[in-house]
């Protein structure tokens, strides 16, 4: 019973707990917690539009992002560099995308999106060479491939990508072929909901039925046994997860440049790939508590607009309640763990 | 009769579900040497960390000189004159010997001139600026003796000293402890030798299940009491090895030929020669860190070796040394730790998926067959005991190993009980026609089950011939001999 | 390139160098007792702010930096008592804190000084010319016309080295970050220990925060911490762990961000964005090349549970 549902009743408990003390600092920095709580309410789930429009959309990024991080974690790879993995994959998006602008969508789109996979895949590729070739933690090249994702993008958009009239850093947009179509008619919510949905039971799926699954878990929570009494060959498959996790944080790129945005720029994430962190520990890393925490992140920061409007509370504030998550997540499971040692 | 120099008394300690000492006692005198005797899991290494201060007692009292004291930490302990020489974990490879040696007490400089007068007093020497991950075994116990001694301990303990060294190298140090004894210090001992405990000790204390069971003079004691002590009424079964299978028309399941194994630059196996045929144990000895783990591991396709040929089959059963790290994966549940080998075998396998069903009962018959102590084949098992974890490792090994076993000291760990079935099983194994190579520090163990001895010596392996078979005669292979 | 332009690009090497290598050099020390604080960002950036705060509020930027120094331990002290006290998951809890700390001085500035950052007009750290040495040819004005955190950075190298190296408790620490069983059982506090090198790892980060905003920007922009808590951490890594090679490879860094100085001189028109990645693929290139296996301390990461049974 604790073991199947320990996981959910920490998320509550996590939540809740985040509620309290960001209450608390809120209060202290002179703001009214209720107001706050009103505003980021009714800018999240305050009406379909709202929800389908703004919270759903905004969950896309972050359900991806966190199914890579999740998958990467679960196999004992920290991979912190979803965020520029996410930023090759918009870019290489974007580029099919403007390229092949003449195609019909059924070859456009999965063309587009898989492109974005295979860059997010690439990108993840020196990393993972360097922990196992040359013994370099990835915690730190990811962090380093990062920063170069992001100003390759910026490069991109000021130089060879820049849009033709020349104005602005960003590209030109990708033509209705290339941009993915509506799930839910007259709402801004399109079909990368589905994908994510699709891919978290895909992800689920694989990591309860097959071997590479079992081979994965074994791999991340305890590498010495999976590769001694498994006869697991752990570097290959920490590789395939650190290129797998890369290529679906590249399609959270690619999806929001087909669903979304429908061009290339700068800043184009908020810091996705690091919230993707938040909404992976949220879930315990499990693929379909994935969908559900990175709802619950998009609604945080649709609500969050609404908070700066309404209440004045700065949009800053949503790194310190995803901070208080992550937080308390480790906190409560560290103490559950401790009263189960100790009965 | 004086007061002994340190009493321990009502000594109480859990953790969590587990009780290891339960109203443990004991008292040493002044310059002598005490023994503590008692199987795997008896609490030898509880009551002796908590004497060195290392753990805190739940209940029960610590008097030194006739002076109740409170020993909270190591520290606590030296104040006292208490010196812990630990089994494991003490030492910190990366640093060198003189800066473990100085650690928790000042810098290099300032201790090198009393850690020289020490090895000069003592014979006990050491390459002081050689880093402690270059060192043998021996050089390291030696540094951990080292360190006790350069607290100036009034009473000084050796927890399970004996284990790593070969014969001659305990000799020389019960020398040591006899010195050390005469010259007024108290010397508390643990092994689970019997022989070498009553050879040095001038008395022992048995315990058994966290319990004292008794303390008596080492000279007039009947070894057979003790042993009785030990195990209580649970008496081991005696086993006796298989004999020599007939070779003739058969093939060797195993043949290693001239192979040699190089890690990082260095050479860990020197051209090893090893056959193994079906029906038979071979059984090879040695003091760790000569290559046990590589050949180990080169023999069950986890290493490739560096030159000559290993000819062996697919799949080889394997029980790795260290359970925990190696052999089980503690958060996994028991059908899932079956399934790291299950998983291997086209029939637990549809495609790409794992037959979870077919795992599950094979786990259940396993959990029947071995009589594992377990709720059920979904109970996590990090929550089994130390031998039901040995079951679980063995059992799934044995569903899949048809012609070949590897275990690597099987049996470290288990009380008493969970090691006689282990060894009852790998002979069980060799008569149905298996071929079982068993890698031990443990040379009882060895002689006790092997059809044939090899020892492997800084990474050479030699035969040990029948006449050899002896305690005296493997140990002086073991310290590097020549191959008769 | 001229000589002037080459004293150009040499003291923007430095003046770039100069944060980096006092979060790294407090990276190293905590490192080395065997935790990694990735939160060394969240030190950063409230160092900044408290930095910018401080000064501002005792009109002095000597101040200034002290209050930035304590902003930084502050923050790595949440770090602590997660990673250490409750003993969870380093990298995960360093993401958090970095995460935490950028959203927590993003959402303090706009609150004080609104959306748009009125423009903050702050007492500025002002480089000391050392007497002397300020006159050598060539590395004379690089090294010694700085700001007095640079030659904190300095003199923290050798001292550090030495304390590592040669001091009874920098061997206490060294063994902690190696074997925390064995540092234990020779009497040494782990938990202590590791609280200890965390928090001043954080202070000397706040002061690298109190340094960008007081030294080098003369005012607080959001994120202006810029991933350097990061880049710090991969300094360590190129520095071997050594307080020396530490400060050495800081400035390598350093020369690589001012790449631009260097290549503007030699008349070469790269854009923009690309001399921004220079560095990160230096750094890159230098881990993959000369890092190789070379050790990191043996219990770097991971959590000691050794006094809870």
């Amino acid at each position: 019973m604790s073991r199947r549902y320990g996981p959910i009743l920490i998320g509550l408990a996590a939540v809740a707990l985040t509620g309290a003390v960001g209450s608390v600092l809120l209060w202290l920095g002179g703001f009214d917690p209720l107001a706050a709580g009103a505003a980021l309410i009714r800018g999240s789930v305050g009406s379909g539009r709202v929800f389908f429009s703004i919270t759903l959309v905004r969950s896309v990024p972050l359900i991806l992002t966190g199914l890579a991080v999740a998958l990467a974690f679960r196999a004992g790879v920290w991979n912190i560099g979803a965020e520029g993995q996410l930023y090759v994959g918009a870019i290489a998006a974007t580029w099919v995308g403007l390229s092949w602008a003449g195609l019909p969508p059924v070859v456009l789109i999965p063309l587009v999106l898989s492109s974005s996979v295979l860059a997010g895949a690439a990108w993840a590729l020196l990393p993972a060479v360097m922990r196992s070739r040359f013994g370099v933690g990835e915690v730190i090249t990811t962090i380093l491939m990062n920063f170069v994702g992001i100003h390759f993008a910026a490069w991109m958009v000021h130089g060879p990508m820049q849009e033709s009239r020349g104005v602005f850093p960003q590209s030109d947009a990708i033509g209705e072929a290339a941009r993915l179509p509506a799930l839910v008619p007259g709402s801004r919510l399109h079909l990368g909901f589905g994908i994510a949905l699709v891919l978290a039971g895909a992800l689920a799926w694989m990591l309860r039925h097959t071997a590479v699954g079992f081979r994965l878990r074994a791999t991340g929570t305890a590498p010495e046994a999976a590769r001694i009494a498994g006869r697991i060959d752990t570097h290959r498959t920490v590789l395939l997860a650190f290129l797998v996790s890369g290529g679906i944080a590249g399609l959270a790129g690619g999806v929001d440049v087909s669903g979304v945005t429908f061009a290339l720029y700068e800043n184009l994430s908020p810091g996705w790939g690091y919230t993707a962190i938040a909404v992976a520990l949220l879930a315990g890393l499990h693929p379909w508590a994935v969908v559900l925490t990175g709802v619950f992140f998009g609604a945080l920061q649709a609500g969050a607009g609404a908070m700066q409007r309404d209440a004045g509370i700065p949009a800053a504030w949503v790194g310190v309640v995803e901070a208080l998550v992550i937080l308390a997540v480790l906190g409560l499971d560290r103490v559950r763990r401790d009263r189960e040692a100790r009965r | 009769m004086t007061d002994p120099r340190v009493r321990l008394h009502g000594i109480h300690k859990r953790y969590g579900r587990v009780v290891a000492l339960d109203d443990a006692r004991l008292d040493v005198r002044a310059g002598e040497v005490h023994g503590v005797l008692g199987a795997n899991g008896a609490g030898k290494s509880t009551l002796l960390s908590i004497l060195g201060g290392m753990i805190r007692a739940d209940a029960g009292g610590i008097e030194i000189d006739g002076r109740p004291v409170d020993l909270r930490s190591p520290k606590d302990a030296w104040a006292n004159g208490v010196a812990l020489v630990h089994q494991h974990f003490a030492l910190v490879p990366a640093l060198t010997a003189i800066e473990n040696l100085a650690l928790g007490r000042g810098t290099a400089a300032s201790v090198r001139p009393a850690a020289v007068a020490v090895m000069e007093r003592t014979g006990l020497t050491v390459p002081l600026d050689a880093m402690v991950s270059e060192l043998s075994v021996g050089d390291r116990q030696r540094i951990e003796i080292l360190k006790a001694l350069l607290r100036e301990p009034s009473v000084l303990v050796l927890d399970e000293p004996t284990a790593v060294l070969t014969p001659q190298e305990v000799e020389r140090l019960f020398d040591l402890v006899r010195e050390l004894a005469s010259a007024g210090t108290s010397v508390v001992l643990v092994a689970h030798k019997l022989d070498e405990v009553l050879a040095i000790s001038d008395r022992v204390t048995v315990l058994r299940n966290g319990r004292t069971v008794r303390t008596d003079d080492a000279a007039s004691v009947a070894s057979d009491d003790l042993v009785e002590a030990m195990v209580g009424s649970n008496e081991a079964i005696p086993i006796s090895a298989p004999s020599p299978p007939d070779r003739t028309g058969n093939e060797p399941v195993l043949s290693v030929q001239g192979a040699s194994l190089t890690v990082d630059g260095v050479t860990r196996l020197h051209e090893v020669s090893l056959d193994a045929w079906p029906g038979e144990v071979v059984g090879i000895a040695g003091v760790e860190g000569n290559g046990q783990r590589e050949l180990a591991h080169l023999l069950v396709g986890l290493a490739h070796p560096s030159a000559g040929t290993v000819r062996a089959p697919t799949d080889v059963g394997f029980v790795p040394q260290d359970r925990i790290h190696e052999g089980l994966i503690g958060d996994f549940d028991v059908a899932e730790n079956i399934a790291l080998v299950l998983h291997r075998t086209d029939a637990f396998r549809l495609g790409s998926r794992v037959r979870w069903r077919d795992v599950g009962a094979e786990a259940n018959r396993i959990i029947d067959a071995y009589g594992i102590v377990a709720s059920s084949a979904k109970s996590p098992v990090a929550a089994l005991s130390g031998g039901n974890q040995q079951r679980v490792v063995i059992g799934r090994e044995t569903a899949v190993a048809r012609e070949l076993f590897v275990a690597e000291n099987p049996t470290r760990g288990l009380d008493v009980s969970a090691a006689a079935f282990v060894r009852a099983q790998l002979i069980d194994m060799a008569e149905s026609g298996v071929a079982v190579v068993v890698l031990s520090t443990d040379l009882d163990e060895i002689i006790e089950l092997s059809t044939r001895i090899m020892v492997l010596s800084r990474g050479r392996l030699a035969s040990v011939a029948p006449s050899e078979r002896s305690r005296e005669g493997i140990g002086a292979l073991m310290l590097g001999g020549e191959s008769a | 390139m001229s000589y002037v332009e080459l004293i150009v690009f040499l003291e923007a090497a430095v003046r770039l160098g100069t944060p980096l290598a006092l979060a790294a050099l407090g990276e190293t020390v905590t490192e080395r007792s065997g935790v990694i604080n990735i939160g060394l960002e969240g030190s950063i950036i409230a160092g900044a702010l408290g930095g910018a705060l401080g000064a501002l509020a005792f009109e002095s930027a000597g101040l200034g930096v002290a209050s930035g120094a304590l902003a930084g331990v502050a923050i790595a002290a949440v770090f602590a008592a997660f990673a250490i006290g409750l003993g969870v998951d380093q990298i995960i809890t360093g993401t958090a804190v970095s995460i935490g700390g950028l959203g927590l001085t993003g959402a303090m500035y706009q609150a004080r000084f609104g959306t748009t950052g009125a423009e903050l007009s702050l007492p500025t750290l002002r480089s000391w010319g050392v007497p002397g040495l300020e006159q050598l040819p060539l590395i004379g004005s690089p090294l010694f016309d700085q700001a007095p955190t640079a030659y904190l950075a300095y003199a923290l190298a050798p001292v550090l080295w030495w304390y590592l190296f040669r001091t009874r408790h920098g061997l206490s620490l060294r063994a902690v970050g190696e074997s925390p069983d064995a540092a234990r059982a020779a009497g040494v506090s782990v938990r202590l220990t590791r609280f200890g090198a965390t928090v001043f790892g954080g202070l000397l980060a706040g002061i690298a925060g109190a340094h960008l905003a007081l030294a080098h920007a003369g005012t607080f922009a959001e994120g202006m911490s810029a991933g350097r808590g990061f880049i710090a951490i991969a300094v360590v890594v190129l520095g071997r762990w050594n307080p020396l090679l530490v400060l050495a490879a800081a400035l390598f860094f350093g020369a690589a961000s001012a790449f631009q100085f260097f290549l503007q001189a030699l008349g070469l028109d790269l854009p923009y964005q690309i001399i921004l990645m220079v560095p990160y693929v230096l750094t890159l290139a230098a881990l993959a090349g000369w890092v190789g296996r070379s050790r990191a301390p043996a219990a770097l990461a991971l959590n000691w549970d050794g006094d809870r049974g």
